[in-house]
């Protein structure tokens, strides 16, 4: 094995696989920083190119571009409050406030590197889940997902804010979330649910549009109210040292920053959960570490570790390639997409991969690994300039910034309706912001709700009520009951502990 | 000095007169795919937009426009109602849209008899696949089956819900129908036993039948190359209400990838169009790359295709309501 592993290395040791990669990131790191452009639709585009390339280099310049989109797309999210992907809208929550606060260099400095070692540890375990790989994802039924998936919704609770009432709304806003999930043709009976007659719902509400409406939106009207620039009236000096700090911020916190990589590897595994869910994961977690009170409150107002979480949830890449490799079933479309280009590579995924094709396996660890390295080192030199973009005029970012909401949003379908959907979601965002509803949990509720209903379904339909008693089943439950009482938990035994002072 | 304020007009009147570039030479044609990037269909437009230039005189660009949508009508509608008909559109979408025009789903604003037909690159034909592990060796096997045979499929509304439907509904197979995400889910599932089999098309299930995860049993009516030898739906039931359902359902495996224009497209530029997709399905640099990306290209013509529809269109009104009740959209 050791063997294959340094064959692996060899593969993309040549000049031209190198070269390859590095296009590849270039092309990455532009596509991750728009919102327009998605990382599925440009390895499409990508796709003929790789009919005369050997599979190192094809490898090379797929991965290398599809790994660093998210990580580009994290600067996005923190310098202008609009997700660069759709996988990066929980770095908006405390990155923006960063840089709002004038520590954006700190906040991407931060961002960047849990990325980094996020993407570590994911290709970490992809070289070592090679003997475990198939029974561990083969375990794992439907009904064992739907308890995942209410596992992820139990972060509901510390998505919510402190205090009874912010865990109302809280909730409130979660079923919001639900209920615009439900939009759209029901996949069983395919019955059509809210959809007014409009052809565009059948779908359902889209992902992109509706977040960057969410989330840009009431941040471009509070930028306009302010008057001022991102970063408020800030001496730039402060502005622009603030990367190694960040830097340092992640080591000061390396091991929750490890335990939101492992998140975000575990959702990467599960085919089908996505990559928006291992960034809500993996925030849940980085405020559940928040000790005090105070501290809790600190989140969603520019907590650092609420930018770490999110960022080391990159772990996903290195778990999204489990299933495609050992079973050749994607679990994403840009998933889909490597593997049409493994077919023409004539690589066959599936079992093969895991003893014939060992060796292009781990030089797709080694691509995760060498890419990301090459991505920060690029990343904190021009980091100070692009944090000195958070000082322009308010009146002349809020334009750039809106176009590239709107052009975001439409180029998700191609469609008008896109726009509307992003107009509306801005409104009712704004709404929520001003009268303290917490966004997050509708977020979450928003990605999870179909998905609860398909695997709730699935395991009935196949299994009766037999699933219930299923031991991983109670196990995971168990669990999510945890998870859920935890907050409440946690103040009860704080009350106790301070009772006895 | 006489000819040449004559020659001069000449020049001015008649600018290409002396030699008429082609009509697409500059230009782009824009192939409008009702699907997300990465599966079939955007593979088979992403294949055709590689290779098509070369065979349309004049070279013009091709490129690709992803409009995801209600089972690819959105796309449908835009190529029917708004794309201009000058050729520089073409269109690529779901192949049973044929069946939501017949069954009158809301939301259908085309005639699908009316767009400007090129024709289709592909065969799909349908199989209905099983685990290999079980003990399962004939159709007769299956049919003696007492408890149900867990089959994963997409939904209701499409191929994977409603073949193995017709099968349950006509032979009087046991089965029972569980929805999943796409069709990766239902792979998944196959893996882990929780499904015992599943429905699609050949080229799509061709890997994991390679691989020994899964055995053909039962094809529709349209063979391709490997699945002659399998027993076809229509021959196992006696039911004739049912071989004629069966039967309309085939049109679809046929239609295969359909590439259309808008309707009303002048003659020329279809012509054009059509005779660089024939040439195109045969050129040697695109078979390899197909051979290379697993796909079939089989070029069908567009009056083929709509001989096939009408056929479809044109059966009993009993039989038409027989085939609503079971195949929705």
């Amino acid at each position: 094995m050791f063997e294959a592993f340094i064959d692996g290395l060899l593969m993309i040791l040549t000049w031209k696989a190198l070269l390859y990669l590095f296009l590849g990131i270039l092309i990455g790191y532009a596509v991750g920083i728009l919102p327009g452009l998605g990382g599925g639709t440009t390895l499409a585009l990508m796709l003929p190119f790789i009919y005369k390339m050997t599979p190192g280099e094809a490898m090379a310049f797929l991965l290398g571009m599809h790994s660093v989109v998210q990580t580009a797309g994290d600067i996005t999210s923190i310098l202008f409050g609009i997700p660069g992907e759709a996988t990066t809208v929980a770095m908006i929550v405390d990155g923006y406030p960063m840089s709002k606060r004038g520590e954006a260099g700190r906040a991407l400095g931060a961002g960047l590197s849990a990325s980094l070692i996020g993407v570590i540890i994911g290709a970490l375990v992809l070289l070592f889940s090679v003997p475990i790989v198939r029974p561990l994802v083969l375990s794992l039924g439907s009904p064992e997902m739907l308890m995942v998936i209410i596992l992820g919704l139990t972060c509901i609770s510390s998505l919510s804010g402190k205090g009874r009432r912010a865990l109302l709304l809280g909730l409130l806003s979660a079923g919001f979330g639900f209920m615009c999930s439900l939009v759209g043709q029901d996949r069983q009976a395919g019955i059509l649910r809210f959809t007014f007659g409009q052809l565009y719902l059948w779908n359902g509400l889209p992902l992109v549009p509706v977040m960057v409406g969410f989330f840009a939106i009431p941040e471009m009207v509070d930028l306009a109210v302010r008057g001022t620039s991102i970063a408020g009236k800030l001496p730039e000096g402060k502005l622009t040292k603030g990367v190694w700090d960040g830097v340092k911020d992640t080591i000061k916190h390396f091991w929750m920053c490890v335990r939101c990589s492992f998140i975000g590897v575990a959702i990467g595994i599960l085919p089908g959960l996505g990559g928006g869910v291992a960034q809500w994961l993996a925030y849940a977690h980085a405020v559940q570490s928040a000790k005090t009170d105070e501290e809790r409150a600190g989140f969603g107002k520019g907590d650092v570790r609420g930018v770490i979480g999110p960022g080391a949830s990159t772990g996903k890449e290195g778990g999204a390639l489990v299933p495609t490799v050992a079973f050749g079933i994607p679990g994403s479309s840009a998933m889909a997409i490597l593997l049409g280009a493994f077919m023409i590579l004539g690589i066959v995924p599936g079992p093969d991969m895991l003893t014939k094709y060992l060796p292009v396996t781990f030089s797709m660890v080694w691509i995760l690994v060498i890419a990301n390295i090459v991505t920060v080192l690029i990343s904190i030199p021009i980091i100070n300039h692009m944090a000195r973009l958070t000082t322009v005029r308010g009146s002349i970012m809020i334009a750039f910034i809106l176009l590239l909401c709107f052009i975001g949003a439409y180029c998700e379908n191609n469609h008008i309706g896109d726009v509307i959907v992003m107009l509306l979601f801005g409104f009712i965002g704004y709404l929520m912001v001003l009268y303290d509803f917490p966004r997050p949990p509708f977020i979450l509720a928003f990605i999870l709700g179909k998905m609860t209903e398909t695997y709730y379904y699935i395991s009935t339909t196949r299994y009766g009520f037999d699933w219930i008693y299923r031991p991983k089943v109670i196990f995971i439950f168990a669990l999510a009951v945890l998870a859920g009482a935890y907050p409440f938990l946690k103040g009860k035994l704080r009350s106790v502990v301070g009772g006895n002072r | 000095m006489k000819k040449w304020p004559f020659l001069l007009a000449l020049v001015l009147f008649f600018p290409g007169g002396i030699s008429a570039a082609p009509y697409y030479e500059g230009k782009v044609i824009k192939i409008v795919v009702g699907y997300k990037p990465g599966g079939g269909y955007d593979r088979m437009a992403r294949l055709v937009a590689k290779h098509l230039p070369k065979h349309i005189p004049g070279k013009p660009s091709v490129v690709i426009e992803n409009m995801e949508g209600a089972s690819s009508i959105i796309a449908a509608n835009y190529v029917y109602n708004i794309a201009k008909p000058d050729g520089l559109t073409i269109g690529t979408f779901n192949r049973a849209l044929p069946f939501a025009q017949l069954t009158n789903q809301a939301g259908v604003k085309f005639n699908i008899l009316k767009y400007a037909w090129i024709g289709s690159t592909a065969v799909e034909g349908t199989v209905f696949a099983i685990r290999t592990d079980l003990p399962y060796k004939t159709v007769d096997d299956l049919l003696k089956v007492k408890t149900p045979l867990m089959i994963g499929c997409t939904g209701a509304t499409d191929i994977s819900g409603q073949f193995p439907t017709l099968l349950k509904e006509y032979i009087g197979l046991n089965l029972k129908l569980i929805t999943y995400p796409s069709s990766a889910d239902i792979m998944l599932a196959i893996e882990r036993r929780e499904v015992d089999g599943r429905a699609g098309s050949y080229s799509s299930l061709k890997p994991f039948i390679d691989r020994g995860l899964v055995k053909p049993f039962i094809r529709g009516r349209v063979p391709e190359k490997g699945t002659e030898h399998l027993p076809v739906n229509e021959d196992l039931t006696s039911d004739k209400k049912g071989k004629a359902v069966m039967f309309m359902f085939s049109a679809a495996d046929l239609i295969g990838r359909p590439f259309v224009c808008p309707p009303n497209t002048p003659e020329d530029k279809m012509k054009i169009l059509s005779e660089a997709f024939a040439k195109m399905a045969k050129d040697p640099q695109m078979l390899e790359d197909a051979r290379k990306a697993q796909m079939e290209v089989q070029y069908t013509s567009g009056r083929e295709i709509l001989k096939v529809i009408n056929t479809v269109f044109n059966q009993p009104k009993e039989i038409i309501a027989e085939f609503s009740k079971h195949v929705s959209f």
